[in-house]
């Protein structure tokens, strides 16, 4: 007989708040009672096999953190802003532009017709089946944001999104980010992941994208939440003709930190371009699970994954490419590269190739390696101390990637990340 | 400046150098020739100090200091430079920016300000010009997608940069057609200075055309067999390593057999 699969403890499932519009209070209702008997992952499951043994939620995790506490983001932004604290949005912390083409609201703040309206596309870009915790999310949020960029409408400035956790108690936070990107509109959005407090926590956050006709997105995802704080995070986007998604995600270890990106290339012409570096030392883990759906013809992706871990730390990439049987002449390539920089640490990748239309070029490839010996030698013969030499090549690993960051400020918090990795990971011989 | 003194190394177990002995003195080229496998490359990593060569017995010294004691960034800040056999490929470390942390990082051990960038980049155009690189190869990577002949024109180029007190150049002249090969020597010789020490390991004797030496070492299977002036080198071009005796197994084994035949 089969041992019964240990569910979602029901703790999980009751949202605090009610400071939201009926429709969506009714989706969260709707969601929880959906998710009664929803499984843990185990290792059996598929999509969590190397995963599943760092997931530990314990019911104290599951209230919902108190939407207050002093900001901890006297952060300059070079931007627009909106902080979230503990999956809430903190108005007086936050500073955009109130436009007539670009709207940017926080759920709470929706007339009834407009939440309906949001109803109807929340969770329209994940497949709640192979994502099981964005279904979670929408189960348990509080708040969220929601923007919406009529027809042409052009945001002159990155916009920042900082999703601050303050684990000064155990709880959990569900931030939760929908945009909505009209023909032709231009957005640039960062979201930075941050926490304060040293209580463990759990953060179980959702953004999606809808990219109308000629819509350009480029969306930047720094994961940088502490030692405390478990993590599982997903981004679905849809693509319509000859739109163009562009992502940069930055990841640095935890004690869980999964992050599952979706892109449906639903459009004609429609391209994404998907970067992704992760950093991992110590026992921390981080797990990368991306999705591209050709669906229809003549859509390009390109996806670029860097891993590097350290010390006793494991990295998971697991990129699927699936080509549906209309998209002929599809473009697609995949190169999923992984530097192990001791012994002790693991890397697991695993790419997928799903093809059923037979006019396409695809390609990928997977590589794990260490720095390389003659390559360090050749530096120290000139002089270079060992420390800096291993700096260089494992800088030299990712270099491409961080450079194609396009906002400035995000690359230099990423490269001060860096460094700090590199002292605790590399010493003076 | 440095002085061998029955330098035994081996790799993996086997020995490679079986007791070489040799002075060098500051202003001096020495050329080291020999067949293949003789252990020429093997010296040279040595001296630099790849790791992959265990010295089994034997002392190096320069100035009188141990150099066998000292890590390979040591003994490059000291003043030592290999100019590889096969210079490495390192896609995503620009030669701008590994030079300019190799000059820096020398600067820092002799207690110099760091070079800033126009610096920086004044001296690096001016010096590609002398070895006849195209100055926008500094924006690649280091040696990414170079010919062989322009992998051995940045070793040089590097040299020249770092004007160190021992320069080793470990077949430099191998896989360069002749107008590279003048350009090469030409940098070569313009690193001889009094206080400047060069060891040449080469296959061939067409680089000693180019870059007289002051005395020429004969290696095989691990030893110096032979010294002497640039006239060896001619005489090696001549009649061959086989004059010196070198497969020595192969001679003694066939005049064995024919003395017994007798």
């Amino acid at each position: 007989m089969k041992p019964a699969p240990t569910l979602l403890s029901t703790a999980f499932l009751h949202p605090a708040g009610q400071a939201l519009p009926e429709p969506l209070l009714a989706l969260r209702k709707q969601r929880g009672a959906a998710l009664v008997d929803m499984p843990m992952p185990t290792r059996k499951t598929e999509n969590w096999k190397y995963s599943s043994k760092y997931l530990k939620l314990t019911d104290e995790m599951a209230t919902s953190l108190p939407a207050t506490g002093k900001t901890g983001s006297a952060l300059a932004v070079p931007g627009y802003k909106v902080v979230f604290i503990n999956g809430v949005v903190m108005p007086e912390a936050s500073e955009y532009p109130d436009l007539d083409n670009i709207r940017i609201q926080r759920f709470g703040d929706l007339s009834d017709a407009e939440a309906s309206e949001l109803v109807e596309r929340l969770d329209s870009t994940l497949d709640a089946k192979a994502v099981q915790f964005a279904g979670l999310n929408t189960a348990r949020f509080e708040d969220g944001l929601v923007i919406r960029l009529k027809p042409d409408a052009v945001l002159d400035q990155p916009l920042f999104i900082i999703h601050e956790v303050t684990a000064d108690s155990s709880g959990s936070a569900f931030p939760r980010i929908f945009v909505d990107a009209g023909r032709n509109s231009q957005l640039t959005l960062v979201e930075e992941y941050i926490s304060s407090g040293q209580e463990a926590v759990f953060v179980n956050s959702v953004t999606e994208f809808t990219l109308a006709e000629g819509a350009n997105v480029t969306n930047i995802r720094l994961s940088m939440g502490g030692e405390n704080v478990q993590h599982i995070g997903a981004t679905g986007v849809t693509q319509q003709r000859s739109s163009r998604f562009e992502s940069h995600c930055v990841g640095f270890g935890g004690p869980l930190r999964r992050h599952d990106l979706r892109v449906r290339l639903e459009g004609k012409g429609a391209e994404c371009k998907l970067n992704g570096v992760v950093v991992t030392q110590s026992t921390q883990h981080y797990d990368n699970h991306t999705t591209i759906e050709h669906v229809a013809p003549n859509c390009d992706s390109e996806e670029t994954y860097r891993n590097i871990a350290a010390d006793k730390s494991h990295a998971v990439f697991n990129g699927r490419i699936h080509i549906h049987p209309d998209a002929q002449k599809s473009n697609a390539n995949m190169s999923n590269k992984n530097l192990l920089l001791s012994t002790g640490a693991e890397i697991d990748t695993k790419p997928e190739l799903e093809i059923y239309a037979d006019d396409v070029k695809c390609a990928h490839g997977a590589t794990i390696g260490q720095l390389d010996e003659e390559s360090l030698f050749y530096l120290v013969s000139r002089g270079i101390g060992r420390r800096e030499a291993n700096v260089l090549l494992t800088m030299a690993f990712i270099n491409e990637l961080v450079a194609q960051i396009p906002v400035e400020a995000v690359r230099d918090t990423v490269q001060a990340r860096l460094n700090q990795f590199f002292d605790q990971t590399f010493q003076e011989a | 400046m440095l002085s061998i003194k029955n330098l035994h190394a081996s790799v993996e177990g086997k020995e490679i150098l079986k007791g070489i002995n040799l002075e060098i003195k500051a202003g001096e080229v020495h050329a080291i020739m020999g067949p293949n496998g003789s252990g020429k490359s093997t010296l040279a990593q040595v001296l630099a100090g790849n790791d992959a060569f265990e010295v089994t017995s034997g002392s190096v010294t320069m100035n009188d200091e141990d150099l066998l004691e000292k890590e390979t960034e040591e003994r490059a800040r000291d003043g030592v430079f290999l100019a590889f056999q096969y210079p490495v490929e390192i896609p995503g470390v620009s030669n701008l920016q590994f030079m300019r942390t190799s000059v820096n990082a020398m600067r820092h051990h002799r207690g110099e300000p760091e070079m800033n960038a126009a610096e920086f980049m004044k001296l690096a155009r001016e010096i590609s010009k002398q070895v006849d690189l195209d100055p926008a190869f500094l924006k690649r990577g280091v040696n990414e997608g170079f010919s062989g002949g322009e992998k051995k024109r940045n070793e040089i180029m590097q040299a020249l940069m770092l004007q160190p007190k021992l320069a080793i150049l470990d077949e430099t002249d191998s896989g360069l057609d002749i107008d590279a090969l003048k350009v090469v020597s030409d940098g070569v010789n313009a690193l001889r200075a009094e206080d400047r020490a060069i060891l040449m390991v080469t296959h061939y004797q067409r680089l000693l055309d180019h870059i007289v030496p002051d005395f020429v070492h004969v290696l095989a299977d691990g030893k110096i067999v032979k010294s002497g002036g640039r006239e060896l080198a001619l005489e090696l071009e001549d009649r061959g390593y086989a004059w010196l005796g070198i497969k020595d197994d192969e001679t003694a084994a066939s005049s064995a057999l024919s003395n017994s035949a007798n």
